[in-house]
């Protein structure tokens, strides 16, 4: 009897060793894998320099097939605008429309294009936990301004838990400072 | 006995008695007409609209949330919002941001639903009561209207401003501001499913 509890031990142990060394090998190539698809535009391994950067209003505020609340849109285009600001790489952070960047010397061009947007529920989310989350997914597009694409990238803004869901855009925007530090 | 009082004396002649008596019809007719003219001046200059209709004042709306968007304002500072003729002010106890009225470029409304505890107070407040009361508690909602306003700064930079109003109120913001000459276009209400492209 003894015997056969030891054995009985000894093999739940080696079978739960197998499915965690299984889940950390596979946590650690999703880890290593590309987040997203690159589409045609270049993927840069080196940084890219600009000592001025214009957020474009131009996808993520009109010219979307995507009904996205206007209140959205706005959010994720203001939010981005503060987290640029914070990320101290650039002299000027310039709005979509401001002529003062038609005379900048280097100049880039950042683009959000919209992907995939649900909308969600707070009240869904706060009684159920594990529904009514809201989702927006954009391709952050940098550019030159001959129109030429420097890198692209997709990010996605969640909330998932607690929150209203403006809260979204706001996670989107850190994301797409996060993107903007590691490339610039 | 003499009955003086409405009696013509006979002495004069019948011809001027008569032009006597009918004096008093065109001095009536006359005060008549002026009166009457009064009246119908006095009564257009009190059913007549004011002199500029474009330019009336709205009442401040207070504890208006303003999300984002407006110049030396944090976000999600509450404030009074009012839609004035020469454009929409938002106020603090200490700051004042005014967008001004031939700079908005577009106006929305929308709806969306609050809950009734909320913020990091009540979240905390709602994870601690036992048996998933706080869930409970998550079902109290209400309604709420965004008004979102795009505008431009005087460089030509686009910018954009999000307020939450209490039911109905940012409606009539937005009808004030576009009566006082802001642009604002027909939009497409947003539905409530999963977009994909």
């Amino acid at each position: 009897m003894k015997t056969l509890t030891r054995i009985a031990f000894r093999s739940i142990f080696f079978v739960t060793g197998g499915c965690a060394a299984l889940l950390i090998t596979a946590s650690l190539m999703a880890q290593s894998a590309p987040s997203g698809k690159t589409g045609s535009a270049p993927q840069q391994a080196t940084k890219l320099t600009a000592s001025a950067i214009q957020l474009e209003r131009s996808g993520i505020t009109t010219d979307s097939d995507l009904v996205i609340p206007e209140d959205t849109r706005i959010s994720t285009y203001e939010n981005l605008i503060i987290q640029l600001n914070k990320t101290k790489k650039f002299q000027h952070v310039y709005r979509s429309g401001d002529h003062n960047a038609d005379t900048a010397p280097d100049l880039v061009i950042m683009r959000l294009i919209p992907e995939t947007f649900k909308p969600g529920s707070q009240k869904l989310r706060e009684v159920t936990t594990v529904m009514g989350s809201t989702s927006i997914k954009v391709k952050v597009q940098f550019s030159s301004r001959d129109g030429k694409i420097l890198l692209e990238k997709e990010v996605k803004g969640t909330v998932r838990f607690y929150g209203e869901n403006l809260r979204a855009t706001s996670d989107l925007a850190k994301k797409a400072a996060g993107v903007v530090k590691q490339t610039f | 006995m003499k009955i003086r009082s409405g009696q013509i004396n006979p002495g004069i002649p019948r011809r001027q008695q008569e032009s006597v008596r009918r004096l008093p019809q065109p001095a009536g007719l006359l005060i008549f007409a002026v009166a009457v003219i009064l009246v119908a001046t006095a009564a257009s200059a009190l059913n007549r609209p004011p002199a500029n209709p474009q330019a009336p004042e709205s009442k401040p709306i207070p504890n208006v949330k303003c999300v984002i968007g407006l110049e030396n304002v944090k976000p999600n500072t509450r404030g009074t919002l009012s839609a004035l003729p020469n454009g929409l002010e938002f106020a603090t106890g200490k700051t004042k941001a005014t967008i001004s009225t031939a700079s908005i470029l577009d106006i929305f409304t929308g709806q969306e639903s609050r809950q009734d505890v909320s913020g990091l107070v009540g979240t905390a407040a709602k994870s601690a009561i036992p048996y998933g009361g706080g869930r409970f508690v998550s079902l109290f909602s209400h309604q709420v209207e965004v008004l979102t306003v795009e505008y431009a700064d005087s460089n030509g930079g686009f910018h954009g401003a999000i307020f939450v109003l209490g039911q109905g109120k940012a409606t009539a913001v937005k009808d004030q501001l576009v009566a006082n000459g802001a642009k604002a276009n027909p939009h497409v209400q947003a539905p409530q499913q999963e977009q994909k492209p």
